[in-house]
């Protein structure tokens, strides 16, 4: 069993990270020292390493914390985390899509700002930003 | 509809589905999509929850509706078209 500053530091994570993370329901000390500390075990280190790594991926913590009952869960199967895979990976696609599409928007204000001593009032590139806001409906 | 394999609920369900639609919109085209093999066609309709019912190139549900819902999209789809 080991101390919530130990477990920081056998996984690279803040001691405040980790209270967020048992906040969070993510992570739960596995007993208490006499003093009454939080104390944690192996598998607490094993489960943030998951969570780092998931996060990598691009999982947020809600559905980490989802992917963490997941593993304990009997009854579920690979095909289970499978379709979570698949679905972040319909989001991480969408946000690259939406994100080319704003390079591109960027590049053509670029194209069209030729006269850089301009000032910053004829700034193209700031009339078009206002233009695109002016267009925008209000609901 | 967009799916992906191995999905239980999406296979018990595909058929009865695809029924209800053919029943309810004669000459209707109902295509299953593994998402796996057409990530780009997804991406570009707005799919990012499996699974997805796509109609007129539209996201009209991003889980399985029951037959009812989805017949009344159609009929509705279907009377705004006219």
């Amino acid at each position: 069993m080991i101390t919530i500053g130990k477990l920081a530091g056998l996984t690279s994570v803040s001691n405040d990270t980790l209270r967020y993370y048992e906040q969070e329901g993510l992570i739960s000390p596995a007993g208490k020292s006499p003093a009454g500390y939080r104390l944690y075990d192996r598998d607490s280190a094993r489960r943030i390493h998951f969570i780092k790594h998931a996060q990598q991926c691009g999982f947020t913590l809600a559905e980490i914390r989802d992917l963490l009952e997941l593993r304990s869960r009997d009854k579920a199967c690979c095909g289970d985390v499978r379709a979570r895979a698949i679905e972040k990976k319909l989001q991480i696609e969408s946000k690259i899509r939406a994100m080319k599409a704003m390079s591109k928007a960027l590049d053509q204000l670029i194209a069209e700002c030729a006269k850089e001593e301009q000032p910053v009032q004829e700034c193209t590139i700031i009339a078009a930003l206002e233009r695109a806001n002016g267009s925008k409906k209000v609901q | 509809m967009f799916y992906s394999p191995g999905c239980a609920a999406c296979e018990d369900r595909q058929a009865e589905l695809r029924a209800a639609a053919r029943d309810t919109v004669s000459g209707v085209e109902w295509c299953d999509v593994n998402v796996l093999e057409n990530m780009d066609a997804a991406v570009a309709l707005g799919v990012i929850t499996l699974p997805s019912i796509v109609i007129d190139g539209e996201v009209a549900f991003t889980s399985l509706p029951t037959k009812a819902q989805l017949c009344k999209e159609l009929i509705e789809r279907r009377g705004s078209r006219k």
